[in-house]
C-alpha cells in the first residue's frame, strides 16, 4: 500500500514535470531565475612614469597572450586643410615605414614569424597603437612599439605606398551607396572642412610630403601625451623593467597638444540629393546634431534611443520594417560624445519606389517620440535591457581597460559607467518624453537621399520635404593646375628639383658636351581610323639646327631649320618650299622644349625653372617644375619622380596630326649613352588620350653631320 | 576552473619555448577538458563550456541546412525562415492566436490564388490581380492587427540579450546571442519554441524586407552584382551557384506553407547543434536541454545534396562592365572542408595572401602597389560540398586587373615548380598556433567554432585538432595540392571593369 501511494505519487510529480516540459514562451515572464553571480569589475592599476607615460595594467592569465593598446594625444584634427590625410598616412607610414633599429618589411617579418601584430593608426582625435603577441614575445612587443612609437624613420617608398593606397581609396569612394550616404551626411551636421567630418582628396594626399610626416610625429609624440592599457598574461616588476629600458629616456618636451575645435550647428532644415544612377534602393539619413555624454539628460536619451531606433521593437523598426516591410536597414539613433556634439542619425534603406514613404514614415516615428510617452512596454525594453545588459560591460578585459584610459584622458571618474547606470536606473517615461521634446527638432531635419531619382515614386522637389538641393559628388582630379607662384621660394626649388633631376639623368656637365644628335625611329600616329607607324630620322646640331625626315607610304617630307631659315615639304604638292615667318616661329617654339638644351642652359643666369607643385603620373609621386621666359610666359612644365627625381613627363601646349592642344609627353624606356639617360619611347597624350607614340630605335651622340644636311633638298 | 585554465596557459608557454622548433605537441587537452557534451534521445547535440570568468553566457543554435539545401524555384528559402524564427510562436507575438490563425489562413488562400494568376505571365487576367492585390493587402493588415510586433527580440532585448543575430550560410543556419548567465533558462524557453512551434506570422511582409536586403546586398552593391555572377559561373549544377539571399523572382513567390514544409524537413532536432559558453554549469544545461526540447520526436537527418559538381574541363570567364572601380576573383574549384588536403590548402592560401609577408601583398601591393587589398580563403561559396579556394583584389588607382591577374598566375605558378623554403612553412604553422590561441578569448566565438565543428564534422573535437592538420603539413604537400588544383582548366575569373561614361 505505502508503495502504491508512493507510485502514484511519483506518477503525479512526473505528470507535473511533463506539463511543465510544455512551458511555452508566453510564460518566459514568469521564469524564476536564480541570482546572478556576482560581476567581479577586475581592478586595474594605474602608474605613472617619470616621463608622463600613464600605465593602466590589468594581468589575465587565463591565456598566455600579451596586449597593449596604446592612446596619444593627437589626431587629424591637427593636420592643415590642404593636407587632410596627412595624420592618416603618418599613422600608416609609421608603422610601415621603419624605424632607427629596423625597416618597416623587417618588422612585417620578425611579428609575422611569431603570429603577432603590432597597428598604428592615427584617427580624429587621437593615435592609437595596438600590440597582440603571446606572452613570451611581450619584450619583442614592447621594442616594436617602443620603436615605432620613438623612431620611425618614414622611408620614402612607404610614404608613396600609402598615398597610392589613399588615393585607391578616394577612387572607389562612390563605389558603395551606403559609405556615401554617412560620409556626405556629417558633412551638412559639421560642415565640408571641419574635422569631423571632412576626407581627403587626390589634391591634399598630393601635397603631403615626408618633412610633414616627420614634423607631425615630432610634435605630438612626445611621452606626457601617451597612455597604455596593457593587459594579458603578464608579471607586473618585469613589464615595470621593460618599460623602462623601452621607454625610459624617452624625454617629456614639447608644447600642449591643442584641442580639437567646437561645433558651431544652426538648425535649419533641407533636402539633399545625391544621385546615383545604378542603385535601385536609396540610402537615406535624416537628423541633425547630437549631444554629449556629459549632458545632464544623457541617461534618459539612452533610454529614448533604444526606443526610437535601436533595435528590434524599437518604433523604426516596428514601423518601417515589419509593418510596411520598406527597409531591411533602419535605425535611429542620437549619438553623443565626451569631447564634441555627436549627430542624431536616421538611417533607412528602401527601394527606390518607396524613397518618400520611408521619409515620412521616419518624421512620424521621430514626432511620436515627442507626443506619445513611453508605454509600459517600451520602458521595460529601452530601460530594463540597458540594465539587464550592463553586465556585458565588463565580460572582458580589453574594454574594461580601454574604457578606463579614455575616461581618464577626458577627466572622467573611474565608475562614470556605474554613474550612469545609476541615472538610467531613475529615467521615467516622462523624462524620456521631455528629453525627446528638448534633444529632438523634427521642425528641422537635414534629409539626404543617395539613390535614383527617376525611379522614386515621386520627385523629390514635390515630396513636401522642402526645396532640394544637388550635391556634386564627383571626385576632383588631383591634377588641376594651381596658378604659378613666381616666388624666391619656389625658384630656389624648382631650381633645386630641376638639379636633382640633371643629375639623375647623367649631371651637367655630361649634358654639356652633347653638340650633336642623330636617331631614327618609328612615329606611330594614333589616329580614329586606326594606328599609322611613320619611319623618322633626325639630325640636330646643337643650338639650333635641325632636319627631320619622314617617311610616309613611300613619300618623303622634310622639316629643315638652320636658325635663320628653314624648309619643308608641302604635303599638298610634294615640292619643297621655303617656311614662312610663322613657322618659323612655331620651329623656335618648339627648339626652346628641347630637353638636351633645357638642361645644357640650366645654370645660365636668366634661365627660371619655377617650383609648380606635386601630382601623380602613371600612379608615381611627382614633383613639377615649370619652365618660364622672360616674359613670365611657360614654356612647359616638367615632372620628376618625387622619389628618385627621375625624368617623368613634359607637359606643354602645343600642336599634334590631331590638332592644338594641352599636351603631355611621356617619356620611357631610357637608354644610357654618353653618360647622359636618354628616353628611346616618348608618348604624347592630349587631354588624356594617347595621340602618337616615338620609338627610337638608334641613337648617336656627337656623331659627325655634314653641314649639307642642313641646306635645302 | 580558472586554476586549470592558468596552468594550461603555463602548459602552453612551456611549449611555446620548447617548440621555436618544428611548432607541434600542443597538449590542449585542458581546455578540451571544459567541454562537456550530451545527446538527446531525439538527436540533438548540446555541447557546454564551462568559462566563469563573467556573469555571461553565449548561446547558439546550429541548424545542419543552408541555402544549398533551398529546392529548385525556391531559392532563398533557407534564409527566408532564418527571418520568420524571430516571429515569435502561438503565444509569443499575438493578441489572439485562434482568430490570427483564421485570418492567416484567408490570407494564405487570397495569396494562392493570386500567385497563381501572376504566374500565368502575359496570359494574366490584369483586372482579377488588381482585385486580389487589393484584397491580399487587407487580408495582411487584418492579420497583423493581432500581432504584437517583434515580441521575440522584445523579450531578448528587456532582459539583457546582447547580439541578437542569426545568419544563414551556404551550409548551415544559425542563431546566436548572449545573456546574463543566470538567465539560460529564457534562452531554452524561448529557442526551443522558435523551431518546434513557431508562427511564421508577418510572412508576407518580411519578404519585402528581404527583397530589400537583395537589394542592398546584390543589386545596389557593384562586388554583390558580381559575386552572383561569378558563383553562378562556377557551379553548374550544385546549388553553391546560386548566392543565398535568392532570385528576386523566388523571394516574391514563396508561400507561408512551403516555408514552413522547409522547417519540418530541416529543423529536425536529428539535425541541430546547441553550443553554450559561459558562466554556466554543464549539468544544469543538460536538465535544460531535456526540458525544453526533450519533447520533439526523433526524426532522421534530412539527406544530403547528392547533385556533385562536374570536374571543370576549361577555364570559364566573365565580365562586368560597371561604373564602380574594377575588381579581380580567381577561383580554383577544390574539395569539401573535411578532405585531407585542405590543411596543405589551408597553408598554401595562408602563404599566398596572409599578412604583410605573403607573397602577393608583397608583390601587388608593397612592389607593384597595384593592389590596394589582396586576400585569398579556401571553402567559399560553402564548406559542406566541393567548393573553391578563392583569391581577389581591388587594384589601386591607375592599375589594372591585367596586373593583379599576371601577378597571382605568376604565384600560382611558382607554387606549381617549387618548393616554399622550409623556413616559410615553419611561419605558416607559428601563425596558425598563435591566431588559434587568440580566438580563445571569447564565449561567443568559441560557441560558434564547437558548434561549426559538431556540424560539419559531426564532432567538435576536431576544432582542437586543426592545428594537428596544419602541423602535419609539409611544403610538398603545400606544392602537390597547388598542381593538382590551382590549374588553367579548372579556374574561374571574374571582373569588374570600369565603364567608360
Amino acid at each position: 500500500m505505502k508503495y502504491r501511494i508512493f507510485i502514484t505519487a511519483a506518477t503525479l510529480i512526473l505528470a507535473a514535470m511533463i506539463l511543465t516540459v510544455t512551458v511555452s514562451a508566453q510564460d518566459v515572464s514568469k521564469l524564476k531565475y536564480p541570482d546572478l553571480n556576482k560581476l567581479e569589475i577586475p581592478e586595474v592599476e594605474k602608474i605613472t612614469l617619470d616621463n608622463g607615460i600613464r600605465l593602466y595594467l590589468l594581468e589575465d592569465k587565463s591565456l598566455p597572450v600579451f596586449r597593449v593598446s596604446s592612446r596619444i594625444n593627437c589626431g587629424d584634427h591637427l593636420e592643415p586643410l590642404d593636407k587632410v590625410g596627412l595624420a592618416s598616412i603618418c599613422g600608416t607610414v609609421m608603422r610601415t615605414g621603419g624605424t632607427s633599429k629596423w625597416t618597416g618589411d623587417e618588422i612585417d617579418e620578425m611579428l609575422e614569424a611569431i603570429g603577432g601584430s603590432v597597428e598604428t593608426s592615427i584617427s580624429t582625435l587621437s593615435a592609437n597603437a595596438r600590440v597582440n603577441v603571446l606572452s613570451d614575445q611581450a619584450e619583442l612587443g614592447l621594442e616594436v612599439l617602443s620603436q615605432i612609437l620613438r623612431t620611425p624613420v618614414f622611408d620614402e617608398d612607404k610614404i608613396e605606398l600609402a598615398k597610392v593606397q589613399e588615393r585607391s581609396v578616394i577612387s572607389r569612394r562612390n563605389d558603395d551607396p551606403q559609405g556615401i550616404a554617412f560620409r556626405e551626411y556629417v558633412k551638412l551636421i559639421y560642415g565640408s572642412e571641419s574635422p569631423y567630418a571632412r576626407h581627403p582628396e587626390y589634391a591634399t594626399i598630393n601635397a603631403v610630403e615626408r618633412q610633414d610626416l616627420i614634423d607631425f610625429h615630432g610634435s605630438y609624440f612626445k611621452p606626457q601625451n601617451v597612455q597604455m592599457a596593457i593587459w594579458g598574461d603578464f608579471d607586473r616588476e618585469e613589464l615595470l623593467k621593460l618599460m623602462n629600458t623601452y621607454f625610459g629616456d624617452w624625454k617629456m618636451e614639447g608644447d600642449p597638444v591643442p584641442a580639437p575645435p567646437t561645433v558651431d550647428y544652426k538648425f535649419e532644415s533641407g533636402v539633399y540629393y545625391i544621385n546615383k544612377p545604378d542603385v535601385n534602393q536609396s540610402n537615406i539619413v535624416l537628423g541633425h546634431v547630437g549631444g554629449l555624454t556629459t549632458d545632464p539628460d544623457y541617461a534618459e536619451r539612452i533610454v529614448m534611443n533604444n526606443i526610437l531606433g535601436g533595435g528590434f521593437g524599437s518604433r523604426l523598426f516596428n514601423q518601417v520594417r515589419s509593418k510596411e516591410g520598406l527597409a531591411y536597414a533602419v535605425f535611429g539613433v542620437y549619438t553623443s560624445n565626451i569631447s564634441y556634439p555627436g549627430v542624431f542619425y536616421n538611417f533607412v534603406s528602401t527601394k527606390s519606389e518607396t524613397s518618400v514613404k520611408a521619409i515620412r514614415e521616419i518624421i512620424k516615428q521621430i514626432k511620436s517620440m515627442q507626443v506619445d510617452i513611453p508605454t509600459e512596454d517600451e520602458m521595460r525594453i529601452g530601460k530594463d535591457g540597458y540594465l539587464n545588459s550592463f553586465v556585458f560591460n565588463f565580460d572582458t578585459k580589453a574594454e574594461v581597460v580601454n574604457r578606463l584610459m579614455n575616461y581618464d584622458f577626458y577627466g572622467l571618474p573611474d565608475d562614470f559607467l556605474s554613474q550612469e547606470k545609476e541615472r538610467v536606473e531613475q529615467v521615467t517615461p516622462e523624462g524620456v518624453l521631455e528629453a525627446s521634446k528638448k534633444n529632438l527638432r523634427p521642425d528641422a531635419l537635414k534629409i539626404l537621399v543617395v539613390g535614383k531619382g527617376e525611379d522614386f515614386e515621386m520627385p523629390l522637389d514635390q515630396a513636401g520635404l522642402g526645396a532640394v538641393t544637388s550635391i556634386d559628388i564627383a571626385i576632383p582630379s588631383g591634377e588641376e593646375k594651381k596658378e604659378l607662384a613666381v616666388t624666391e621660394e619656389n625658384l630656389a626649388k624648382g631650381a633645386e628639383i630641376l638639379g636633382n633631376g640633371i643629375t639623375a639623368a647623367g649631371g651637367l656637365d655630361n649634358f654639356k658636351k652633347i653638340s650633336s644628335i642623330s636617331m631614327k625611329g618609328t612615329l606611330t600616329l594614333t589616329m580614329p581610323q586606326g594606328e599609322i607607324p611613320l619611319q623618322i630620322e633626325e639630325q640636330k646640331v646643337l643650338p639650333d639646327k635641325t632636319r627631320t625626315v619622314i617617311n610616309a607610304f613611300g613619300q618623303t617630307m622634310y622639316d629643315i631649320s638652320d636658325g635663320t631659315t628653314g624648309w619643308k615639304t608641302n604635303q599638298m604638292t610634294g615640292e619643297v618650299v621655303a617656311k614662312t615667318e610663322e613657322e618659323l616661329v612655331e620651329a623656335s617654339k618648339e627648339e626652346r622644349r628641347n630637353l638636351i638644351k633645357l638642361f645644357q642652359n640650366s645654370d645660365s643666369p636668366d634661365f627660371k625653372a619655377v617650383f609648380a607643385g606635386v601630382g601623380t603620373e602613371g600612379g608615381i609621386s611627382v614633383n613639377q617644375v615649370a619652365i618660364i621666359d622672360e616674359a613670365g610666359e611657360t614654356i612647359c612644365t616638367i615632372s620628376f619622380n618625387a622619389q628618385t627625381s627621375e625624368l617623368i613627363s613634359m607637359s606643354y601646349w602645343g600642336e599634334t596630326p590631331m590638332g592644338e592642344g594641352s599636351l603631355v609627353q611621356v617619356y620611357g624606356n631610357f637608354t644610357e649613352t654618353a653618360g647622359v639617360k636618354i628616353p628611346l619611347s616618348l608618348t604624347t597624350n592630349m587631354d588624356g588620350k594617347k595621340v602618337m607614340n616615338l620609338s627610337i630605335s638608334q641613337y648617336d651622340i656627337n656623331a659627325e653631320i655634314p653641314a649639307t644636311a642642313f641646306e635645302k633638298p | 576552473m580558472k586554476k586549470s585554465l592558468f596552468s594550461f596557459g603555463a602548459i602552453l608557454i612551456v611549449c611555446l619555448i620548447l617548440s621555436s622548433g618544428p611548432a607541434y605537441g600542443f597538449d590542449f587537452s585542458k581546455l578540451e577538458n571544459q567541454v562537456s557534451e550530451h545527446t538527446l534521445e531525439n538527436g540533438l547535440k548540446v555541447l557546454v563550456m564551462e568559462r566563469h570568468h563573467a556573469p555571461v553566457v553565449s548561446l547558439v543554435t546550429w541548424c545542419n541546412v543552408g541555402s544549398a539545401d533551398d529546392p529548385k524555384g525556391y531559392t532563398g528559402l533557407a534564409h527566408m525562415f532564418e527571418h520568420m524564427a524571430f516571429k515569435g510562436s502561438s503565444t509569443l507575438g499575438t493578441k489572439d492566436i485562434d482568430k490570427e490563425l483564421e485570418l492567416i489562413a484567408i490570407e494564405d488562400s487570397i495569396f494562392m490564388e493570386l500567385r497563381t494568376e501572376r504566374n500565368k505571365g502575359r496570359m494574366a487576367d490584369s483586372v482579377r490581380i488588381a482585385a486580389l492585390e487589393k484584397s491580399y493587402e487587407e487580408a495582411r493588415e487584418a492579420s497583423y492587427e493581432l500581432v504584437v510586433p517583434n515580441e521575440f527580440g522584445n523579450v531578448v532585448d528587456r532582459e539583457g540579450g546582447v547580439g541578437l543575430n542569426a545568419f544563414t550560410s551556404m551550409d548551415v543556419t544559425a542563431y546566436m546571442y548572449s545573456l546574463p548567465s543566470n538567465k539560460a533558462e529564457l534562452w531554452f524557453a524561448l529557442e526551443s519554441a522558435r523551431f518546434k512551434d513557431p508562427v511564421l506570422r508577418e510572412m508576407y511582409k518580411e519578404r519585402d524586407v528581404v527583397a530589400e536586403e537583395r537589394r542592398m546586398r546584390i543589386e545596389s552593391n557593384p562586388i554583390g552584382r558580381l559575386i552572383e555572377e561569378f558563383q553562378g559561373l562556377a557551379f553548374k549544377a550544385h546549388p553553391y551557384g546560386v548566392t543565398g539571399v535568392g532570385h528576386m523572382s523566388d523571394i516574391n513567390f514563396y508561400s507561408r506553407q512551403e516555408a514552413d514544409a522547409f522547417r519540418k524537413k530541416y529543423y529536425v532536432p536529428s539535425n541541430m547543434v546547441v553550443s553554450i559558453v559561459g558562466d554556466v554549469k554543464a549539468k544544469d544545461i543538460f536538465k535544460l536541454a531535456e526540458k525544453y526540447f526533450g519533447e520533439i520526436p526523433y526524426s532522421p537527418p534530412p539527406p544530403r545534396i547528392a547533385t556533385v559538381e562536374p570536374e571543370q574541363i576549361g577555364e570559364r570567364r566573365m565580365v562586368i562592365e560597371d561604373p564602380s572601380q574594377p575588381f579581380y576573383i580567381v577561383g580554383w574549384h577544390i574539395p569539401e572542408g573535411t578532405h585531407p588536403d585542405r590543411p596543405a590548402l589551408d597553408a598554401l592560401i595562408d602563404y599566398l595572401a596572409s599578412g604583410r609577408t605573403s607573397i602577393l601583398y608583397k608583390r601587388l601591393v608593397k612592389e607593384q602597389k597595384a593592389a590596394l587589398q589582396v586576400a585569398a580563403f579556401a571553402g567559399y561559396p560553402g564548406d559542406k560540398y566541393p567548393s573553391m579556394l578563392a583569391a581577389y583584389a581591388l587594384p589601386t588607382a591607375e592599375h589594372t586587373n591585367q596586373e593583379i591577374e599576371d601577378a597571382i598566375f605568376k604565384a600560382v605558378e611558382e607554387l606549381r615548380t617549387e618548393l616554399i623554403p622550409d623556413e616559410e612553412v615553419a611561419k605558416i604553422k607559428a601563425r596558425a598556433k598563435a591566431q588559434f590561441i587568440n580566438q580563445m578569448d571569447s564565449n561567443m566565438g568559441l560557441a560558434m567554432q564547437l558548434a561549426t565543428y559538431q556540424t560539419s564534422w559531426g564532432n567538435w573535437r576536431e576544432l582542437f585538432r586543426t592545428l594537428d592538420g596544419i602541423n602535419a603539413v609539409t611544403a610538398e604537400d603545400i606544392q602537390r595540392v597547388a598542381k593538382q588544383y590551382m590549374t588553367m582548366k579548372n579556374r574561374n575569373v571574374g571582373q569588374i571593369v570600369t565603364e567608360e561614361s
